[in-house]
């Protein structure tokens, strides 16, 4: 057991064989650590997997099994369904990279969804299928490079478009769905906060950048991912039973290129004609966003300004465990 | 740990440490606001400790370098808040404000002065000078256990604070409070005493192992005309020296007043309130004009000229004065003229005059504002002589001329003082911190937010009383809380919350990193608000 930290339980603790600058291990430490130790995390096969566990040895302070590639959701809604009949209400969460949620495992996702089950879903979203080598997946955005979709005579990157993968989970009228990132801790505080207040399915979907992947600097992690936010390339809302409920304001908007330029994957946009043109594209999306969330102009005091206000003598802010947390 | 192990566990038998080619190093700065206020105030630690409401500990920590807050949060041009950091983001942090009411909040619950020592020292030191630089050296010489004595040639101590400020902008019970509450560590004061005259500067040399000279520069510098002396012209220093003494002099209906410093407009100010119509004439063309350009606009603050000229001060910019005009004993004005050339080949002021642009303006009084020199009289065998030992400061060691200038160099010489005394060299802490930029500053992580500002009050003929107000302790809280933390850390948790590895172990008070899993990512110091993290290369 590993008590270095008497304010953070450190529920996904050192020693894992992520890279450097993993934006996903980053996310996956600060959902688990809000959500703490008492729950059962069932993790897909995947990037977070794979670095956190690795010659019998386990980064995980908490319980944890590992399902198959496809299946984390269906096993996660027996684990539930045990503990319900043993009259025990211990959280489940699922974790899985967008690979084992928009892909393979969106049927599983699909049917712990719609019979209701008490958990909650976490999609650490990299926007390819990393552990394997950069694959593109549903999830990659449009005109991006991976090892599957090279940029080239032919082609400007990924073809096909991100999928709206939030809006598919909302339709299930479930009870709370919501995107998040890295980048506010604010925001993904409140949102799993609230998941975690809500019974019956409910997700969270979090852009988690990937310094391998995405091709940028290591340290650039949180600043990708505020600019995804920014640039409204990567909404923050909430939904409720299909509705939108929730919307992170933008309190000003960047151009799509801000967010490009740092990544390696879009580096053949800046290139040539053709890349130009889906540059122009990629910002036409990120507008579309922009008015289809009314991220300009939300009636909401929650803004990008104040979802990353630092607290000043933080003390903390993390789930308090059984084993007391004194500062 | 081998790095192949494969003992079941945890992965922290694994160190990922061996990974990095760079390592974070938290690194306390040094903030552009103290290091450029002269009198080297730990600016941000004490507004740090005020946006907690920890108020006396801020007092404590500015006077550690400042005894006079309320002072000098009303006189001081706060050079501060034009290197604040803040100003890139919305508006510089109202660092004076903030400095006046720990000050005045100090006066308002009496709190006292600590030694920092409870040994005695036997050497005596003498202070010439109960101004700003004087006060300040022996209240740090006080402080460490040296038995100091001040000698003043008036009758009331504070030098030019007392004699020159007015008491609209320094009341004097503010002053007065600010001054006991050091004297009460012990130091003598001996008033109406002219070192010189009263004492020689030999019997003084005799008495005392060091002599810290703060004697100001009161010699008015003067006007090539007779008049000085009978009721027509008088120096501006003269003249405000004896408003602040209490006298309401009767003055002429209309005054000029020669000159465009703080002198000048306080002289003008204090004429307004006495009822006359008031010119001010004056070399330079108005800020903001010449880009900030130093020479070529006025020297007086700008939130002085704004003020004045509300009250009703009439300015006349770019003119010099030709001549006083006289008909027989009377003066009836003085002659002024457009300004070409401010300076001289060698830089030296002295404004050459438009022929044919010449006006007249009616006066019967005239102030002659135009600088003051230091008067070394009777004090020659001390600073003419090469003895150890004297040490010089204030407005008497030169430009520039400021009270809180002042306060530092009595600060710089009671470490002098004592590293001659004691044979052990003055250490100077903050020196060999790397400075903070804005560039260093993650302007994300802070809300904008406005700036307040005492308010300001009507000010009412013949009314000497207070025009600014303080903050009070909710804006001062509100103030201080603006203020960056340039360089510093103020526990905001980010490269904790940020840290992939969990190499970033939260304290009790601040953070330490695990060098045996710290990857070297440098998210914490990209993502650091304050600019506190460095990273640092590492071999290998
Ligand atoms: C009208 C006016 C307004 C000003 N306003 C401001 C302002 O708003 N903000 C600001 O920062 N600065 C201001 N200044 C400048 C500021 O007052 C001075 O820089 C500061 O007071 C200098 O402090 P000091 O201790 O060196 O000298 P002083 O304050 O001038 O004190 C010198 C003292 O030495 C005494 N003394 C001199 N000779 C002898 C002797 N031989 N024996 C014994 N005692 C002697 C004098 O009596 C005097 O009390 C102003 C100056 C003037 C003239
Ligand atoms: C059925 C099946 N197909 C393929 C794999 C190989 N595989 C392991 S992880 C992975 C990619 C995971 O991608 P994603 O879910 O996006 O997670 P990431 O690694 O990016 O975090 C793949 C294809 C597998 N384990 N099982
Ligand atoms: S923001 Fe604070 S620390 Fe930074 S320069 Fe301004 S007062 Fe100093
Ligand atoms: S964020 Fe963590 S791993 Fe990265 S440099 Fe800082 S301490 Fe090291
Ligand atoms: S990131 Fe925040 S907590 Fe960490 S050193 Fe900087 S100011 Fe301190």
């Amino acid at each position: 057991m590993d008590t270095r930290d008497a304010f953070r339980h450190n529920v996904l603790t050192s020693g894992h064989r992520a890279c450097s600058g993993c934006g996903e291990a980053m996310a996956a430490r600060m959902v688990t650590d809000l959500i703490g130790p008492e729950a059962i995390y069932v993790n897909a096969t995947g990037c977070l997997q794979v670095f956190s566990t690795h010659n019998q040895q386990s980064a995980w302070q908490a319980p944890w099994i590992h399902s198959v590639f496809a299946n984390a959701a269906a096993v996660a809604s027996g684990v539930e369904a045990a503990l319900r009949a043993r009259g025990e209400d211990t959280p489940v969460i699922v974790q899985a990279g967008d690979g084992g949620t928009f892909d393979i495992g969106l049927q599983c996702l699909s049917g712990m969804i719609e019979r209701g089950h008490d958990v909650l879903f976490v999609c650490y979203d990299n926007e390819a299928y990393m552990n394997t080598g950069v694959q593109r997946s549903s999830s990659t955005p449009h005109a991006v490079r991976t090892t599957t979709s090279p940029p080239g005579r032919v082609s400007e990157g990924k073809h096909h478009l991100k999928k709206d993968l939030i809006s598919i989970v909302a339709a299930h009228r479930m009870p709370y769905a919501a995107t998040a990132t890295v980048a506010y801790f604010p925001d993904l505080r409140a949102k799993v906060d609230k998941a975690m207040r809500i019974k019956g399915p409910r997700f969270l979907h979090v852009l988690s950048p990937c310094p391998l992947g995405w091709d940028h600097d290591a340290a650039l992690s949180v600043t990708v991912a505020r600019l995804a936010v920014e640039t409204g390339l990567f909404p923050l809302i909430e939904l409720e039973y299909g509705a939108v409920t929730g919307v992170t304001r933008l309190a000003r908007q960047q151009p799509v290129e801000e967010y490009l330029k740092l990544q390696g994957r879009f580096k053949h946009l800046f290139a040539d004609k053709g890349g130009a043109e889906e540059i122009r594209h990629l910002q036409a999306l990120a507008d579309a966003n922009i008015r289809r969330y009314g991220l300009l102009d939300a009636n909401t005091e929650w803004d990008t300004d104040r979802a990353s206000q630092t607290q000043r003598h933080g003390r903390g802010g993390y789930a308090a465990s059984s084993r007391e947390v004194s500062p | 740990m081998n790095r192949l192990a494969i003992e079941p566990g945890s992965t922290v038998a694994y160190h990922t440490g061996d990974w990095r080619n760079q390592r974070p190093a938290y690194r306390d700065k040094w903030p552009p606001c103290g290091q450029t206020c002269p009198a080297e105030e730990d600016v941000q630690a004490w507004l740090a400790l005020a946006s907690d409401r920890q108020w006396e500990a801020a007092w404590r920590t500015l006077t550690e370098r400042n005894p006079l807050p309320a002072v000098m949060g009303r006189v001081c041009y706060h050079p501060c808040e034009r290197a604040c950091n803040r100003a890139h983001l919305d508006t510089a942090v109202n660092i004076h404000g903030v400095e006046r009411h720990l000050g005045d909040l100090a006066l308002q619950q009496g709190w006292r002065h600590r030694p920092l020592t409870d040994q005695q020292q036997t050497q005596q030191v003498a202070v010439v000078g109960a101004g700003p630089a004087g006060l300040s050296c022996a209240f740090q010489l006080a402080r460490r256990g040296f038995p100091v004595t001040i000698f003043d040639a008036q009758s009331t101590p504070g030098g030019t604070l007392s004699s020159g400020i007015p008491e609209y902008r320094l009341p004097k019970s503010v002053m007065q409070g600010e001054i006991n509450a050091i004297l009460a560590l012990g130091i003598q004061l001996k008033l109406n005493t002219r070192i010189g005259a009263d004492i020689s500067a030999d019997t003084l040399r005799e008495e005392f192992v060091a002599v810290f000279l703060a004697v100001g520069a009161l010699q008015p510098r003067t006007y090539p005309d007779d008049g000085y002396g009978d009721h027509s012209v008088m120096s501006g220093v003269d003249f405000l020296r004896r408003i602040n003494d209490g006298e309401r002099l009767s003055l002429p209906g209309q005054i000029a007043v020669i000159g465009g410093g703080n002198t000048a407009i306080d002289a003008a100010r204090c004429a307004r309130r006495l009822g006359a119509e008031v010119t001010v004439v004056c070399s330079q063309d108005p800020h903001g004009s010449h880009g900030g350009h130093p020479g070529a606009e006025i020297p007086a603050s700008l939130d002085e000229v704004n003020q004045a000229e509300a009250e009703g001060v009439r300015l006349r910019y770019r003119m010099g004065v030709q001549r006083l005009v006289r008909s027989g004993a009377h003066l009836s004005g003085v002659e002024i003229a457009r300004v070409d050339q401010i300076h001289d080949r060698h830089g030296r002021f002295n404004p050459v005059l438009f022929e044919g642009t010449e006006e007249f303006l009616p006066a019967s009084l005239v102030v002659f504002a135009i600088g003051q020199e230091v008067d070394w009289r009777g004090l020659e065998p001390l600073v003419q002589t090469e003895t150890s030992g004297i040490f010089v400061g204030g407005d008497a060691a030169g430009k520039p001329r400021f009270a809180a200038t002042a306060v530092g160099s009595g600060y710089q010489a009671a470490m002098s003082i004592i590293a001659l005394l004691t044979g052990v060299p003055p250490h100077y802490e903050h020196h060999d911190k790397a400075e903070v930029t804005f560039r260093d500053i993650k302007p994300q992580y802070y809300p904008r937010q406005a700036r307040r500002e005492g308010a300001l009050m009507a000010a009412s003929p013949g009314e000497f009383s207070e025009r600014v107000a303080g903050l009070g302790n909710e804006a001062a809280h509100e103030e201080a809380g603006r203020c960056l933390n340039c360089g510093i850390c103020f526990q905001c948790d980010n490269c904790w919350h940020f840290c992939p590895d969990a190499a970033v172990i939260k304290q009790g008070q601040g953070y330490r990193i695990d060098d045996d899993y710290c990857k070297g990512c440098g998210i914490c110091a990209e993502e650091c608000p304050s600019g506190h993290i460095d990273m640092e290369r590492v071999a290998g």
